[in-house]
């Protein structure tokens, strides 16, 4: 199974896009704006179309900020933290992510992926 | 769920005689074979799994049961706290709200994921007159309905657009279950207090759920709905 082509299928469908539009490198709130509910519908077709239990705040990074925060608050090394519990994101998607964080939600259609990956292995 | 009260077991009836499947649930034996037993010229027409509120493993194993396909769920469950506020012991309170918000929480978040799959899905909620006026002593039982149908409207708020839609029933007293000693012990004082000078029975409780269930009240969502002939209407 291709998760990329699954994955653009069930967003075609819950946001009203285009195919072409989407890549691995998509922003899902920034580019496509995904609103709460959308997430909760794509959380529930992922659940359903790859047969995975899916943590909502895990897949969409919800706690990415509050990680930060107690990052810092604990004088811990922030790429450290993010490995912790941020089990299924490569170091370079994290170091990504953090050099992202002041441009608004950085949660990419890639990010789906690998956290199918982990749960699937 | 909830199902071994009385008043689910007037619904299953009704449900089958509709040909719905119901599926009841039960939190020990002794609530397998009550509803065995008054369902027992229904056999195959319906089902019974354990759920007992507070044990989340029962979760997960009643949807193993019941599997992507459920339609309805009607929720009858609610533990009794009765107790004033200032003498509640407090470990009894923190355990009440766990077992009766927060487990039905989860099991609402679950059953609503079910139904997106298909979606459509009805659930409604049994709650109580009490919600609205309570009795002294039934302080914590009144707010844990009252979150209970929180959740329920939010539900229906939330998930309307995608075909899932909430009710909230609030019945005053019933005829059935564990109102009705007490009805039989304060018959006078509920002909007074009541506008229409009865009780409800099980029966009328159940048609109204049947109804609440079906496709003509479609338009009722995320909304509490008073079935108590009048009693919280007045001062």
């Amino acid at each position: 199974m291709d998760i990329l082509e699954e994955i653009k299928k069930i967003l075609v469908e819950i946001l009203d896009i285009e195919n072409y539009i989407i890549t691995p490198e998509t922003y899902l709130i920034r580019e496509l704006g995904a609103e709460s509910i959308d997430l909760l519908e794509l959380a529930v077709a992922i659940n359903s179309g790859f047969n995975i239990d899916v943590n909502d705040d895990e897949i969409f990074l919800r706690k990415l900020r509050q990680y930060v925060t107690e990052a810092k608050q604990q004088n811990n090394d922030l790429l450290q933290y993010l490995v912790k519990n941020l089990p299924f994101l490569s170091r370079k998607r994290l170091e990504e992510i953090i050099a992202d964080l002041e441009g608004g939600p950085t949660l990419k259609v890639k990010d789906l992926i690998s956290y199918i990956e982990w749960q699937k292995s | 769920m909830g199902g071994s009260c009385d008043l689910a077991i007037t619904l299953a009836r009704r449900m089958i005689e509709a040909e719905l499947f119901p599926i009841l649930t039960y939190r020990n034996e002794k609530g397998r074979e009550y509803i065995s037993k008054n369902l027992k010229d229904c056999q195959k027409k319906y089902s019974s799994v354990y759920l007992e509120f507070g044990n989340r493993d029962s979760i997960d194993s009643l949807l193993h049961q019941t599997g992507d396909d459920i339609d309805f769920m009607v929720d009858f469950v609610q533990g009794n706290f009765e107790s004033l506020v200032a003498s509640a012991d407090i470990e009894d309170v923190y355990s009440y709200f766990a077992e009766n918000v927060s487990f039905r929480a989860e099991v609402v978040k679950k059953v609503a994921r079910i139904m997106m799959k298909k979606k459509k899905g009805r659930l409604v909620f049994i709650s109580s007159a009490a919600a609205k006026r309570p009795n002294p002593g039934q302080g914590f039982y009144a707010a844990a309905k009252l979150a209970s149908e929180a959740i329920y409207k939010n539900l229906g708020l939330e998930l309307g657009g995608h075909g899932i839609t909430t009710v909230t029933l609030r019945p005053g007293y019933i005829d059935s279950g564990r109102g009705k000693k007490f009805i039989q012990d304060h018959s006078k004082e509920i002909i007074n207090k009541v506008p229409i000078k009865r009780a409800l029975t099980k029966k009328e409780v159940a048609e109204a759920i049947l109804f609440y269930l079906s496709n003509r009240s479609a338009g009722f969502n995320a909304t509490e709905i008073s079935m108590d002939g009048g009693l919280t209407a007045g001062k």
